[in-house]
């Protein structure tokens, strides 16, 4: 079976420190002004003193369809066989139209290379067999990484194990990232 | 005469980008010689800049004072990345977002890149380039003729928690002075205290890992990061137990927990009293381990009678209903089951009782050395290093600024009361104050009333500052020794448990900088100390300390730590308590013998006058006190603090979501965003701490934000020592 | 919030389909008109080229990696509006100059021969038209594919169609009214004035049905158009397109077809409506550019 890479972010396990923002601009060069992957906020939901709060991290979802790739004029954005979606910054231009067409917001203009600049799963670390910065850094084991087409990965176990939830399903672009936002007391194991 | 440097000639505004330090930081207009060549900056000195290729090296984190295992990332000379280090047990691997964002700060533009010398009035912020030599010897100098002419004493050395702090320790008593300062009293005085007078310990562990029942009050784990103990918090909340949490504030620990009690600032201990009410009445107690362990039952059971949870509800606020049945829940849970001792507790007077209430509540229910419930000191199972032999310590002449314990007797002499030193250099009080040595302190943002710790530094006839960056207190320093950032340097070995772990330097200073051992070092030399402090470099220092190990600094660099074999835990003393009566005391020998109540106690705080608000202050994850607001990779996620507002209040002054508001206090006023939130008590107004600094040094944190410290009243708990920060209360209105 | 797509973008949009007006204008003036209508073919075949290339530098100008512009060049990929756009607006633009140069006065034309130029003007004005229409509704599709709420209402490049057309009839009418040279005759005029009359009802009535679908669809969809008409660009959409863009210019063209003003504001009058239907041309691009950006799926 194919590899398709994902993720699986635990909403409950999230506490929203941002160490895998500054981790993910640290291992990848992301200059300041801009980010790859956020977590945000519901805000302080309710009445005093019956409130609550909710933490959701995010980054590229790697679509099944991403509008992102199909809008390239230049074949700069690219799906890649295992799911990853890149951009080869020697065929972009910079034009922007990827990121108008991601309805997540997952890319920015990178202002010192002038090209799209996105979340690569932290491919160069997938290739040396390390995960990606923000899932090995995150405190709360809340972001997961892996091939959701294994049923042995972390991320299909989970998945199998518990209720999740997919962002903007209307629009159709199949994202990646599964949400978990129950309390997910053991992690797997897996890849 | 050489040339006289402003801040903003000594510190470029270039960005920063990695892996090619933004060159020529001081502009090729401010001089020649003063850098090294352009192409070395980024990789050190050259015999570094010929290292090609990627390795990984194993050091310690500090950004905070958690020190956590970090395996950084070098490419080609540069630090790419910082890592978790897996075998370290203090982060298992992770890093929390400052310890991510350590690279920023090594090659930030503004780091201090030698030593200066203040070359106008003291925070002019006019400074000449001074050699090593030079500024040691200055700043030797200054200090003896102090020590010559108005004793040991006049001369005051301050630092925090940090690796080389013991060698400090080793400078300044070796001077012979009694003056020493430290953070504690403004941090964790009454819960180190109130521990102590208990247990006999200051500081017990915790089990999160079988904990049933978890009642924080004053530990914010979700945002006070404590890397390790917030992941066993993580896992906890993951788990299902439940977590009750106590804070005026809706925390991120609280938007975890299982409950939320929005209790009455000043007022946990009404709570901690009804419960252990609860308890007693209901007999649901330890009753052997009271008996065999503690003493002092019978008078808590006279004290607490009436502390009824219907008497505690018009205290704190919180339901009795509600506290009835966490007293059962609890009692329930027991022994897995932990009042947490918290940290920075000492924000009122009171604290120390309330510190007190939950010491002895976790005492009645035997969450003592069980699986779920305190732990036993770690320290006593812990490898000890090997010691540096030196001359006996003279012996300090004179008392202490600080008023320990002349004044504070029962303040144990290590914690010191450090806003009490400021206030007596201002009095001259019991004798006039001359010098100031502090190494990466700055009381300028930390000791309430930030004006009076201005003027007093401006008093004195000479201050020198050891640090990283140009702090708020190096600001109005005489000498600025720049240290070496913690990529850069060794500091001293720190074992935990059955392994040791080092700092050692990722990559060759990039400036001419030095580590504070040899900062500590060289001084003493100059100041013919120097026996004191018997070692040729770091390597020999480090050598020294692990002279009872089998093993080497070369295997130890190059493996990043040792690991004890065969290593045994040390349990035999766990029931032994280091009180005066050997026992846990319910009723404290000490407290009695000052002629205070001996058991735990309701004392009434002081409250808000009408269209006052108490001012809280508190972490956030982003960033740690005041020492990282300059990271611009910790301000992309943090970018300033705000003042949290109720809805309702913001409503009353007519101010939306970062209108500016003012705060005013009776000692100081901020303008500030307001935060408008539903998760903050109406009667707080609540801001992080550490931002609103006044150093032009701190070129990207200047002017970001307000500082606590403007408005915090200087206010002491006679017991403990702890500054009672939220004892300040404030009016706010539109800005 | 910032915005990916700024004036660069909204500036292309509408000086493509400016363009693509003119040149239909021209054309059809060409083709159907004859010799009557020889002036108004004339201007319109002298402004067409011009909008576009000014456009296409300023979007040159807002990539982040201008020199690499030739990319778009090396590959067609038929799910990028932006790829196949590309394209089509380098043949219009290079064509459109053609055209130009079939249009100069004889003493211009220093390469071929009359007769053929005129068979030529003849075989480009049939051409051309299918190449205008490609491009003022490519820029809608543009829009479209990048699916968010606004750009991806099906209407869109028939409304960007309909208003490149009134914006280019207009442009002819301001220039060959304006022009002291060959200035456009009352005949051309009103032919003119009275089709543009028609793409403004036209232009009205499509913004209304897409208001209508827009409303009626998803929540976000929903919100996006309600910042339209309630929201942050409700000055925008109801004083610049509407009102000035839309009615009063309509209101104009109308009194002037009924003959309804006096001989000496003719001028005037044809000269501010035909500016004010410009001006609305850009405002539309300017609010579904900018609000497609700042309303997004939730
Ligand atoms: S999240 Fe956005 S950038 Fe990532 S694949 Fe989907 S559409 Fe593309
Ligand atoms: S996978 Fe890598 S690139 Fe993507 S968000 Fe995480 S750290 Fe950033
Ligand atoms: S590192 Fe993990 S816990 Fe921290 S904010 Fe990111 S996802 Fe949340």
């Amino acid at each position: 079976m194919t590899v398709r890479m994902g993720f699986v972010i635990i909403t409950s396990r999230c506490i929203d420190c941002d160490a895998c923002m500054v981790a993910c601009r640290s291992e990848n060069d992301v200059p300041l002004g801009h980010t790859r992957n956020w977590v945000k906020s519901s805000g302080v939901q309710g009445q005093f003193p019956r409130v609550s709060e909710m933490f959701q991290p995010g980054n590229c979802m790697h679509c099944d369809n991403p509008p992102c790739v199909s809008v390239c004029p230049t074949g700069a954005s690219q799906k890649r066989s295992d799911g990853i979606v890149i951009v080869e910054d020697k065929k972009c231009i910079g034009c922007k139209y990827c990121l108008t067409a991601c309805p997540y917001d997952a890319r920015f203009s990178n202002s010192e290379t002038g090209k799209a600049d996105k979340c690569t799963l932290c491919l160069h670390r997938l290739e040396q067999g390390l995960e990606p910065a923000c899932v090995q850094t995150c405190l709360g084991k809340s972001r997961q990484a892996g091939d959701l087409n294994d049923p042995s990965s972390v991320v299909s176990r989970l998945i199998a194990q518990y209720p999740t939830r997919i962002l903007l399903k209307e629009v159709g672009t199949g994202p990646n990232i599964y949400y978990i936002d129950e309390a997910v007391p053991d992690i797997p194991d897996g890849k | 005469m050489s040339k006289v440097y402003t801040w903003d000639q000594l510190f470029s505004r270039r960005q920063f980008i990695k892996g090619s330090v933004a060159a020529g930081v001081l502009g090729t207009a401010a001089g020649i010689g003063l850098f090294r060549p352009e192409s070395n900056l980024g990789q050190g000195k050259s015999d570094q800049a010929a290292v090609k290729g990627t390795k990984l090296v194993t050091t310690i984190c500090e950004q905070c004072v958690w020190r956590c295992g970090v395996i950084a990332r070098v490419e080609d000379g540069v630090v790419k990345m910082l890592e978790g280090n897996p075998d370290h047990p203090n982060n298992l691997g992770k890093l929390c977002p400052r310890g991510n964002a350590g690279i920023e700060t090594l090659y930030s533009p503004d780091r201090i890149k030698f030593p200066l010398i203040r070359a106008g009035a003291r925070g002019s912020g006019l400074w000449r380039r001074a050699s090593w030599d030079e500024a040691l010897s200055y700043t030797a100098e200054q200090m003896k003729k102090i020590k010559d002419k108005y004793g040991a004493k006049a001369m005051m050395f301050n630092s925090t928690d940090n690796l080389s702090q013991p060698f400090f320790e080793i400078l300044l008593k070796a001077y012979g002075t009694p003056n020493y300062g430290t953070q504690r009293s403004l941090c964790f005085n009454s819960m180190t205290t109130g521990f102590l007078y208990t247990y006999g310990t200051p500081q017990p562990g915790t089990d999160f890992s079988k904990c049933k029942y978890m009642i924080f009050t004053g530990r914010n784990l979700a945002e006070g990061i404590s890397n390790s103990e917030t992941q066993e918090m993580i896992e906890m909340v993951a788990r299902g137990v439940k977590v009750v949490v106590l804070d005026p504030r809706f925390s991120k620990t609280a938007s975890k927990a299982t409950e939320w009690l929005p209790v009455r600032p000043g007022t946990d201990s009404a709570f901690f009293l009804a419960m252990i009410n609860v308890i007693i009445k209901e007999k649901l107690y330890n009753e052997a381990f009271v008996n065999q362990y503690t003493q002092g039952f019978e008078d808590l059971v006279t004290e607490v009678k009436d502390y009824t949870p219907e008497w505690a509800e018009k205290k704190c606020e919180i339901p009795a209903t509600a506290i009835r049945r966490i007293a059962l829940d609890f009692a329930e849970a027991a022994p897995a089951a932990i009042a947490h001792p918290n940290w920075r507790t000492s924000n009122f007077v009171n604290s120390f009782q309330t510190e007190r209430a939950i010491a002895v509540l976790n005492a009645l229910m035997g969450n003592w050395a069980q699986p779920g419930g305190l732990i036993p000191d770690q320290e006593l199972s812990t490898l000890k290093l090997g010691v540096l032999s030196h001359p006996a310590f003279p012996i300090a002449q004179g008392i202490r600024l600080d008023g320990v314990p002349w004044q504070y007797p029962m303040v144990p002499l290590a914690y010191g009361v450090i806003q009490t030193m400021r206030d007596n250099i201002l009095t001259g009080k019991p004798y006039e104050a001359k010098g100031w040595l502090i190494s990466r302190q700055n009381p300028v943002l930390s000791i309430p009333e930030r004006q009076k710790t201005i003027n007093a530094l401006m008093k004195l006839d000479f201050v020198a500052v050891i640090d990283i960056q140009a702090s708020d207190t190096a600001y109005y320093a005489d000498v600025i020794l720049p240290e070496s950032y913690y990529l850069e340097r060794f500091d001293g070995l720190i074992p935990i448990k059955n392994k040791i772990f080092i700092r050692q330097p990722v990559v060759e200073p990039l400036y001419d900088t030095k580590s504070s051992l040899m900062i500590y070092k060289e001084l003493a030399d100059k100041l013919g100390l120097g026996e004191f402090l018997p070692f040729k470099d770091e390597k020999d220092l480090l050598s020294q300390q692990l002279k009872p190990f089998a093993v080497d600094l070369e295997e130890l660099q190059r493996v990043g730590h040792y690991e004890m074999e065969d290593f045994q835990e040390d349990h035999s003393k766990d029931f032994e308590f280091q009180t005066s009566s050997g026992k846990i005391e319910i009723s404290s020998g000490i407290m009695a013998q000052m002629g205070k109540k001996a058991v735990p106690t309701w004392n009434e705080p002081p409250r808000p006058e009408k269209d006052q608000y108490y001012l809280l202050t508190g972490k956030t994850a982003q960033h740690t006190q005041m020492f990282t607001q300059n990271n611009r990779w910790l301000l992309e996620v943090f970018p300033e603090n705000r003042a949290w507002l109720h809805t309702s209040v913001a409503a009353k002054i007519g101010v939306k979501m970062n209108d500016n508001v003012v705060l005013e206090s009776e000692v100081g006023k901020v303008s500030v965003k307001a935060y408008v939130t539903e998760g903050i008590r109406p009667d707080c107004i609540f801001m992080v701490g550490g931002f609103g600094h006044v150093s032009k040094g701190l070129k990207a944190a200047y002017g970001l934000g307000a500082s606590d410290s403007a408005l915090h009243k200087t206010i002491t708990d006679p017991i403990s020592g702890g500054s009672a920060l939220s004892e300040t209360f404030v009016t706010v209105s539109k800005a | 919030m910032e915005l990916t797509w700024g004036l660069m973008i909204v500036i292309y949009l509408f000086t493509a389909g400016l363009s693509a007006g003119a040149m239909i204008t021209s054309n059809l003036a060409f083709l159907y008109g004859g010799q009557e209508f020889e002036r108004v073919s004339r201007w319109g075949a002298y402004l067409s080229p011009f909008p576009i290339s000014l456009g296409l530098g300023l979007l040159v100008l807002d990539l982040g990696s201008p020199f690499n512009f030739y990319q778009l060049f090396l590959t067609l990929e038929l799910s990028s509006p932006m790829s196949y756009g590309s394209w089509i607006i380098l043949f219009f633009t290079l064509l459109s100059f053609g055209y130009l140069y079939l249009w100069l006065p004889q003493a211009y034309q220093k390469v071929g021969q009359t007769l053929q130029l005129e068979r030529w003007k003849k075989r480009l004005a049939m051409l051309m038209p299918f190449l205008s229409i490609a491009v003022a509704s490519y820029t809608g599709l543009l829009l479209n594919a990048a699916v968010r709420p606004i750009w991806d209402a099906p209407l869109l490049p028939i409304l960007f169609l309909i208003s490149a057309l009134s914006t280019g009839v207009a442009a002819v009418i301001m220039i060959s009214n304006l022009s002291p040279w060959k200035r456009a005759r009352h005949k051309e005029l009103h032919v003119l004035t009275k089709a543009d009359a028609g793409l403004i009802i036209l232009e009205c009535l499509i913004i209304l049905i897409m208001i209508v679908m827009g409303r009626s669809s998803s929540a976000s969809e929903s919100m996006a158009f309600s910042s339209l008409l309630v929201g942050n660009y409700v000055w925008v959409f109801w004083l610049l397109i509407v009102g000035l863009g839309l009615i009063i210019p309509l209101f104009m063209e109308l009194m002037e077809l009924k003959g309804k003003i006096p001989v000496k504001w003719v001028w005037p009058v044809t000269i501010s409506s035909s500016f004010l239907v410009l001006f609305g041309g850009f405002f539309v691009r300017y609010v579904i550019t900018y609000a497609g950006q700042t309303n997004s799926w939730f």
